[in-house]
């Protein structure tokens, strides 16, 4: 009876019933608009180039979409990218130690952060607004100090090649293939796995979850680990890819982060969001700012737009979930 | 009463879809007396009110308000026109004042820019004087009301407006008794200064005891009516449900032998003392008590949330750590909480994560999670407790209260625990549902499931318990086995 239920609905129905759906289709009609007005801008090159140059944003926002489907999220992603380069810069400059040790150091500097801030929210309870706000300003200022505001700069490693620069058969950049990897790790994660499950019923009724034996805050700590792991591993590739850091770098990514999320359908509430719908929200931000660079715009006008590429996004997602309720 | 009737309702239909909510419903209410509605979820009582106070346009038919036509396009129509209605959520302004939230409004006092405090709370306290006769702070801030006070506000509020016909939607599934009483008598009060009352209620003594007529809907149709004098439980729950109710439900006898669970001298400060007592498998422990009187902080402890903070639990002879939900269901012993929206069900998901949501752990295979395995468990719950459901991949939201609470109860058979703690299994479902819930209680405990059950329906408590506590201002004021207890008994012992 089961099976003859899920048949009865055509193959278009389930693709139309699909939360991203709406996400896919804002991409393409974008693409498909950009397309149109520039012939550069849908060949393989530029492709590759929105998603190398959105793949640290990417990779943080997919973990910040696990944190808001939660429940809670995190301010202060963009200063644990600050803090890992930075721990990573100084070992690996001022005291000389190897660029493998250096990052796995600054890594587990970012991890210890990411630890800190679910330990914050599991004790106190404060919302986590307000607490990520205050270990934001917090980290930044450790990032500060440690580097002396200055920017640091590497020598060229292999270690750069791997995480930043090199460019598999001259063409796909391997930021890319990180995204890709921790795109699928972090789906997998979120919609096949236990814990995935967990991060839902924590998000949508913490009490129900609580009295259905889920350790919640667990899950939430488990979270924002994920958070300052996904804003590490952003913080190597960028250290990689550019072979400096600065104390001040990531300043801002922490709300386009939200921002991608909330485009992919994410909603704020809890409960409800997919990594699918995240990284076509990411894309869509890329492919607005691309587009419009190729376009010739006004690089002032351009945050104008993204801006209100998210309200359009959110106005959208919020009509056509209503429809299918 | 030679004059026409204050509202005439004539021949009003509505549908949505193929779904006849409303099929040619007629009834009048008189001036100045209490219009009960009875009816279960679903029969058409939301849809006509709706339709009075200018949410839904009927399809067909005629009402009248005072010998005039009555079709407000809107709520705000239907307010001009005297009509306010009371939900079973109260929305106020909690951190304002009783005399704001009354006047709260266009046409709040003013002085100058501002609004003028002394004048609003001068008429406040007369307003409590004359409509209700009761005295009143007005300065008391809203979230420092209990909910019965909050009622009372927002009657006022409405009746400074001069409501003519107040709708009471299920006034009191949040008050005490004594709350009730209260209500009961301002009701009274008002009726005599000329303002009509419908009063909707699942509970039928107080429909009895409140109500000059009561009329009954079942599948949208009006299927009598009823006057005062003519009242009778057995036959208002007949017209009801359309059945009978079974009084007489086979109870199974103990197999005796070892206590399967043992509660000795729990307690938790502010909530309840020395509570102790003794389960054999298969049996149903009844836990009777007003609002307040401990009964659900109990309940509650032997999940552990929160837990007890003194005594001791043993389970088959061993004792056992209750401190969180996580170390209950490790001793066997499921959950069904009191309010399932907020505390039970899982709203964006469907109906199988719903149902394996309790040691969902279990279901993982080779890391990944298990969703043949989900879906399996899931049609084994449908069919066995015959859930009504599209499919188990339907979202929980689309099932009815009834068979969303039975998911609740599926959650922990899926567990196979083996003590179940239910806290009111039939809050918030119709009729129908309330019986198949009872049933499938009393066949779960033929099959060895033990229950402890706590609920303010006393009816409900002495069809299902093999015993009954009953709690009383935090202590066990009476246990009663099966046959000595009835509902007098029961009220006595847990209001004296």
């Amino acid at each position: 009876m089961e099976s003859t239920a899920r048949a009865r609905l055509t193959a278009i129905q389930r693709i139309l019933r699909q939360r991203d759906f709406g996400v896919l289709v804002a991409a393409v009609l974008i693409a498909a608009f950009f397309s149109v007005i520039t012939p550069v801008f849908l060949t393989p090159y530029n492709i590759f180039n929105i998603l190398r140059q959105t793949a640290e944003l990417g990779i943080i926002a997919m973990a910040m979409t696990i944190l808001i489907v939660a429940g809670e999220f995190d301010l202060s992603v963009g200063a644990i990218y600050a803090v890992t380069g930075v721990v990573t810069g100084f070992l690996a400059t001022r005291l000389g130690l190897d660029i493998w040790l250096a990052a796995t150091a600054g890594m587990a500097a970012g991890l210890l952060l990411g630890f800190l801030n679910g330990l914050l929210i599991a004790t106190t309870r404060i919302n986590s607004f307000i607490a990520t706000l205050s270990t934001m300003m917090v980290f930044r200022g450790i990032a500060m100090v440690l580097s002396q505001g200055q920017p640091i700069s590497f020598k060229l490693d292999f270690f750069m090649d791997l995480f930043g620069r090199a460019e598999i058969g001259g063409m796909l950049p391997v930021p890319v293939l990180w995204f890709a990897a921790w795109g699928a790790f972090a789906y997998v994660l979120l919609h096949r796995t236990t814990f995935g499950v967990k991060v839902f019923a924590t998000g949508d009724n913490r009490e129900a979850a609580d009295l259905a034996g889920i350790q919640t805050m667990r899950v939430k700590r488990v979270a924002f680990l994920l958070t300052s792991l996904a804003s590490g591993l952003a913080a190597l590739i960028s250290l990689s890819f550019l072979k400096t850091v600065t104390p001040t770098q990531g300043t801002g990514l922490e709300l386009e982060a939200i921002a991608a999320a909330v485009i992919g359908g994410t909603a704020m509430s809890g409960g409800v969001g997919s990594i699918i719908g995240t990284f076509l929200g990411t894309f869509i931000m890329a492919e607005v700012r691309t587009g419009l660079v190729l376009l010739g715009t006004d690089a002032y006008v351009q945050e104008a737009f993204v801006g209100l590429v998210i309200a359009l996004a959110v106005i959208v997602n919020v009509r056509l979930s209503a429809r299918r309720r | 009463m030679g004059e026409p009737p204050f509202l005439v309702v004539q021949n009003v239909s509505k549908a949505f879809g193929p779904t006849r909510a409303l099929d040619s419903v007629s009834l009048a209410v008189e001036k100045g007396t209490v219009f009960g509605l009875a009816g279960e979820n679903g029969a058409g009582k939301s849809t006509l009110i709706k339709i009075l106070c200018g949410v839904h346009s009927p399809d067909a038919g005629n009402v009248a308000l005072d010998g005039r036509p009555h079709r407000p396009r809107d709520t705000e129509e239907a307010e001009k026109a005297g009509i306010a209605v009371f939900h079973q959520e109260i929305p106020v302004c909690p951190n304002l004042s009783v005399a704001a939230n009354v006047f709260l409004g266009p046409a709040m006092p003013r002085r100058g820019i501002g609004p003028d405090w002394k004048r609003m709370n001068g008429r406040c306290v007369e307003l409590y004087r004359s409509l209700l006769g009761e005295e009143i702070d007005p300065e008391r801030l809203v979230k420092d009301c209990t909910a019965a006070e909050k009622q009372l506000a927002l009657l006022v509020r409405v009746l400074s407006r001069e409501a003519r016909l107040v709708i009471l939607d299920e006034p009191t599934t949040a008050l005490t008794p004594p709350e009730v009483a209260r209500l009961f008598a301002i009701v009274q009060r008002l009726q005599k200064q000329g303002i009509t009352f419908i009063f909707i209620s699942h509970m039928l003594e107080e429909l009895v005891q409140l109500s000059d007529t009561i009329s009954v809907l079942r599948d949208g149709r009006n299927v009598g009516v009823l006057r005062r004098g003519e009242f009778e439980l057995q036959r208002l729950s007949e017209m009801i449900a359309g059945r009978t109710l079974s009084r007489t439900a086979p109870r199974n006898p103990l197999r005796g032998g070892a206590p399967h669970m043992e509660v000795k001298g729990l307690g938790l400060p502010g909530e309840f003392q020395d509570v102790s007592f003794r389960l054999q498998r298969g049996e149903i422990l009844g836990i009777a008590g007003l609002q307040g009187s401990g009964r659900s902080a109990l309940v509650r402890a032997l999940f552990g949330a929160p837990p007890a903070a003194t005594g001791e639990v043993v389970v088959e002879g061993r004792p056992v750590a209750l401190a969180t939900p996580v170390q209950a269901m490790a001793a066997g012993i499921g959950y069904v909480p009191e309010d399932r929206k907020a505390l039970g069900v899982f709203h964006d998901m469907d109906v199988k994560t719903n149902v394996c949501m309790a040691g969902i752990d279990r279901y993982t295979r080779r890391g990944f999670l298990d969703t043949p395995g989900l879906r399996r468990t899931a049609c084994q719950m449908r069919d066995g407790l015959s859930i009504k459901m599209q499919s188990v991949d339907a979202p929980i939201r689309s099932l009815s209260g009834g068979s969303q609470q039975k998911v609740l109860i599926s959650r922990w058979l899926a567990l196979k625990p083996s003590i179940l703690v239910m806290n009111e299994p039939t809050r918030g479902v119709d009729v129908g549902a309330k019986k198949e819930i009872i049933d499938l209680i009393l066949g779960l405990s033929a099959e060895g499931y033990t229950f402890v059950v706590s609920s303010s329906e006393l009816d409900e408590l002495i069809l299902l318990s093999n015993r009954i506590l009953v709690m009383n201002r935090g202590r066990v004021s009476q246990e009663l086995v099966a046959g000595e207890a009835t509902k007098d008994k029961l009220v006595l012992a847990a209001t004296t």
